[in-house]
Parts: structure tokens; C-alpha cells; sequence
């Protein structure tokens, strides 16, 4: 039997053309695959397998006919459950939603479909993205989400299904969402490249919110070349979500004998495991010929963490405010998610405002430092994966130190990518992060695909067949 | 490693808003034995008046905590500087519909 298993879109898509895999063909491989392999990482919520096959024998008779839609058409994919999905149930990974339906599809269903792309499954979360403070993996209702190098540890979060997903070769790409890590994490504890976009630049019509002015949806897939593939067919102005915007990502490619100068903040690579910083420092070895390197650089001393704890909090309590006040919470998988949106009860509106009035000038503080330099690099993580049996702050203990872009760079909504450039303890992979301006996506995809055509971390498979 | 009141305080935010910002959990597994101010367990009784059936003493302890922690947080909002004219980072549009 064919392995298509870990290709890439564009290697898939060439068989496709090629007429030596069909649609459906590619769709009952992965859809097998999905119900084989995806309870071992608990990274499958509901299979779609009866839309999947229709999709599928519509996108043979087009290609049969010479017309193709894009290099998405025909190649499978799954998306975290928490796009509203016509016909199929949207959990939000949360037991209270777990039966949820909608009679549409989110907008980046619709665009992706438009382009061919067949929905094979909905995939596994933390519940409710994360937002009622979890502290360690079992929180959702399908269990932790396991990393497919080694199952004894997680898979991240919150987009943890498709991390795992791609990362197991149970789908090509998937897309996941990011309020502040939710992508990155995910993307570097299973050895995946994920793309988290500017906010605004993907629709978030048809995604649950947690906060409103901080979520963004993005690809995670086998190689950046791929996640740019798919979120040219994702991004645009959506007309059902005010907040989109319409950005010509065509142009965005820098020229490429290019070089870069790039951003190390301070500290980022001191009292983190040590495989991990080394794995940063080779990276930055592999591409020393195309980049300029500017160490210790500081990020605008302001108050990131605040304003997201307010904004996350706020924006939350309210988003989910049925639950709160019927008291649904109390049937949330995590012990500590069931009382975690109560505190957020106590914000008060001036202070809310507050955090979104410093916002503003924090946008243009972080511009006015990121425009110094094409990108940022860090470890995307400080450590490998946490042990699925433990809380998080008794993972790795001792490891204190990194620099923290994550966080800062979700507040004001800046696009970041991350892609695997190696393994740590236990044989698990790290991962390299690149951030940059608004709208520098291009940049973040030309450097990914830079670092990753001198280097074969993102083929690397894990050992599960 | 030895870390600031700041960057305490800023670490302590950014694990409210998210859980995977655990780097150096030492200090807030410290926070947990301060006694909680005034005001956080005020507004902690405000919630459980809201829902006087539904919290354990445990639920109101880690309630209290969290709400603590944010207060700590809020702080340090007030020493960026704003003028009046600094608006939020949304602006609300009139609607008019088809005539």
C-alpha cells in the first residue's frame, strides 16, 4: 500500500496531478489512518469521514476534468473542534458542548473547502482553548493529548490535537488557533512547523472565542512551505468578522540572496534545558551565512503580562458567561478549570479598559522595536514536552530562565512561526522560533523555508508504525 | 536564579493568562503561602455571594488566590502613563442599516 503518510501538500499535490494517487484515494488512506492511530494520542475528536468522501469524489470528477481549484485540491485535513462544522458536532473540547452543533461552517472551512481541501476530522483541544487556567494535560474530555514521539509526554496546547495529528501523519496539515501560545507550543513539543498569523489576517467567523482581540487561526503542517500554502488559501477580509483585514500576501516573499538581521532578547537561551539552547545556537550556526545576529536585545519594558492576564480573563469571563452562570463549569475535565473563570468575576470595567487603553501605545512600542530587525529568534520553548502525569510547574523543574516573546508578541497580535530543529531529553523535538512585524508573514515563511532546506528536522518521523 | 519583584509580578501575570508560561514557577509556588489582601477576599466573597451554593472551602481559597494575583497585576497597569486622549484599542462604528 502507498505511504502517504508524511508527505507534504506540495508532494501530495504532485501525485495528484501526476494522476498516480486520487482524492479519495488520499482521503480513505488518512481517514483509516485517523481511526487507527488518532486514540493513541488522543488527537481525534469526530471523524468526518462521510463529508470527507463527498469532497473527495467532487474533487476527482474536477480534476478529471482539468479544472483545479488550487494546490489544495484533494488533499486531506483536519481542523481543531473548535470550528463550527455543518452536520458534525463542535465541542470546543469542553464535556457541556460536547453534542454543540452549527449549521455553518467557519469561514476558514468554507475558503479552505473552496480550494479543494477535504476536511477528514475534527481534532483534539485543551477545553475551551485553555481558558480556565489548566495546569496540566488531562484537560478535555478526549484526555491529554499525547505527543506522538513519546506518549508518556503532551502534546502542548491548546491546539494539541492538531500537533499531534500532523506530527503522527494522521493528516497533511491542520489548523489550529493561538490566544497566546496555543499554536507555537503545540507545533515545537511534536516536531511540526506551525504558523501563527498577524491577528486580523485570518477570519475568525465560526471560531469559538475566548478573547475576542487576541485569537488568531493558523496551519500547522510538515514544512513552512506548506503552512504558507495554506494560509494564502485561508487569510483575507471576511465581511462576517469586522476585525479581518485584506493583505496581499503574494508580494510578501523577500528577494532571495536577502540577509537578515536578527533579534536575540536577552537571556533568551540561559537557564533553559541545555539541549535546547544548544539546538538555538546550531540553528542560528545553519543559517549564520544569510543572517546578521544582534544579541541580548530587550523588548520594550511594559506591561505584557498584565494586559494579557486582564484581556484573557475578561474577555473570557465574558465569552463564556452562560457557563459561569449556570454552573456548566463544574463538568469541565480539569479540577482546576472548574473554578478558573470565577476570579475573573472580580475585573472590573475600568481596569479591563485599562489594559486595552495601554495596548495601544504597547503596539507601537513593540513596532518601533521590531522594525529594527527582520525577525526575532528564540527557543520556542524553554524545555521539551511535560510529562502527561504531572502539573506543568513540576515538569522540569530548574529550569527558570528564557526570554519570554510568546507572550508579549500574542498581546499586540504579531505573526510568529515556529519549526523543529532537533530533540532534547527523552528524544523529544524543540523547536526554533521566528516573530516579526504585522503583516511580515512572508519574511517568518521565507526564513523558515530558508532554515529548513539546509536542514531535515521537519521530515524526521516519529516512531509510531 | 534570583528574580525581581517586577519580574515576579510579571510572571505571575502571564501564568494568569496562560498556563504555559511556567518558566520559573519557584516564586508563585512562594505567593501561595501570602496571605491574600483585604480586597482580594472581599471580591472573593462578592463571588461567592453571586453563587452561594457553589464552592467548596478549597474552591474559594483557589478563587481568592487567583483574584489576589490578578490585583498584583493591575498595579502595575497603572504605571504606564496615558493621557485622556490614550482610547482603547477598539473603535465602535454607528450602524445604519438599508434604508
Amino acid at each position: 500500500m502507498a505511504d502517504f503518510a508524511f508527505l507534504s501538500v506540495v508532494e501530495l499535490a504532485r501525485l495528484l496531478r501526476q494522476k498516480k494517487a486520487s482524492a479519495t484515494e488520499l482521503a480513505t488512506y488518512f481517514l483509516d489512518r485517523l481511526e487507527r492511530l488518532g486514540p493513541r494520542f488522543n488527537a481525534v475528536v469526530t471523524i468526518t469521514r462521510e463529508r470527507a468522501l463527498a469532497e473527495a469524489a467532487q474533487a476527482d470528477g474536477e480534476i478529471r476534468q482539468g479544472k483545479w481549484r488550487s494546490p489544495l485540491h484533494g488533499i486531506p485535513y483536519g481542523v481543531k473542534d473548535l470550528l463550527a462544522t455543518k452536520d458534525y458536532p463542535t465541542s470546543w473540547g469542553a464535556e457541556p458542548y460536547r453534542q454543540q452543533k452549527f449549521e455553518f461552517d467557519a469561514t476558514v472551512i468554507e475558503r479552505l473547502g473552496a480550494a479543494g481541501a477535504v476536511l477528514v476530522a475534527k481534532l483534539a483541544m485543551v477545553e475551551l482553548a485553555g481558558g480556565m487556567g489548566y495546569n496540566q494535560a488531562n484537560a478535555s474530555f478526549t484526555g491529554p493529548g499525547k505527543t506522538p514521539w513519546n506518549p508518556n509526554y503532551w502534546s502542548g496546547g491548546s491546539s494539541s490535537g492538531p500537533g499531534a495529528a500532523v506530527a503522527a501523519g494522521l493528516v497533511p496539515f491542520a489548523i489550529g488557533s493561538e490566544t497566546s501560545g496555543s499554536i507555537l507550543t503545540p507545533a515545537a513539543y511534536c516536531g511540526v512547523t506551525g504558523l501563527r498569523p498577524t491577528y486580523g489576517l485570518v477570519s475568525r467567523h465560526g471560531a469559538m472565542a475566548l478573547a475576542w482581540t487576541m485569537d488568531k487561526l493558523g496551519p500547522l503542517g510538515r514544512s513552512a512551505e506548506d503552512c504558507g500554502i495554506v494560509l494564502f488559501h485561508m487569510a483575507g477580509k471576511d465581511p462576517k468578522d469586522p476585525s479581518s483585514v485584506d493583505r496581499d500576501l503574494k508580494g510578501m516573499a523577500d528577494p532571495p540572496t536577502k540577509r537578515y538581521r536578527i533579534g536575540i532578547p536577552k537571556g533568551a537561551d540561559k537557564d533553559i534545558q541545555a539541549e535546547v539552547a544548544a539546538n538555538f545556537r546550531a540553528a542560528l550556526k545553519v543559517l549564520e551565512d544569510r543572517i546578521e545576529v544582534v544579541e541580548d536585545v530587550e523588548l520594550p519594558d511594559l506591561p505584557y503580562g498584565a494586559v494579557a492576564g486582564l484581556i484573557i480573563a475578561a474577555e473570557g469571563a465574558s465569552a463564556f458567561d452562560d457557563l459561569l452562570k449556570d454552573g456548566r463549569l463544574s463538568r469541565l475535565t480539569a479540577p482546576e478549570d472548574r473554578t478558573g473563570g470565577y476570579p475573573a468575576l472580580a475585573v472590573s470595567a475600568p481596569d479591563y479598559l485599562r489594559a486595552l487603553r495601554v495596548r495601544r501605545p504597547m503596539q507601537r512600542a513593540l513596532d518601533d522595536f521590531l522594525k529594527k530587525f527582520d525577525a526575532l529568534a528564540v527557543p520556542t520553548r524553554t524545555t521539551v514536552a511535560n510529562p502527561i502525569d504531572k502539573p506543568f510547574r513540576d515538569g522540569w523543574p530548574g529550569v527558570t530562565g528564557g526570554a519570554n516573546v510568546i507572550g508579549p508578541t500574542n498581546v499586540v497580535g504579531v505573526p510568529g512561526i515556529s519549526v523543529p530543529n532537533g530533540f532534547g531529553v527523552q528524544n523529544l523535538p524543540t523547536g526554533l522560533s521566528f516573530t516579526a512585524r504585522a503583516f511580515d508573514e512572508g519574511k517568518l515563511l521565507t526564513l523558515a523555508r530558508l532554515y529548513q532546506s539546509r536542514t531535515d528536522w521537519h521530515t524526521r518521523r516519529p516512531p509510531i508504525d | 536564579m534570583e528574580i525581581s519583584r517586577r519580574g515576579f509580578a510579571e510572571q505571575l501575570a502571564l501564568i494568569a493568562a496562560a498556563p504555559w508560561f511556567l518558566e520559573g514557577l519557584k516564586p508563585v509556588q512562594q505567593q501561595q503561602t501570602q496571605e491574600p489582601s483585604a480586597l482580594a477576599k472581599a471580591l472573593a466573597e462578592g463571588v461567592r455571594l453571586r453563587y452561594p451554593d457553589r464552592f467548596s472551602a478549597e474552591d474559594l481559597t483557589a478563587i481568592t488566590r487567583s483574584i489576589d494575583s490578578r490585583l498584583r497585576q493591575i498595579e502595575r497597569l497603572y504605571q504606564t502613563p496615558l493621557t485622556n486622549a490614550d482610547e482603547p484599542d477598539f473603535v465602535y462604528s454607528v450602524y445604519r442599516g438599508a434604508d
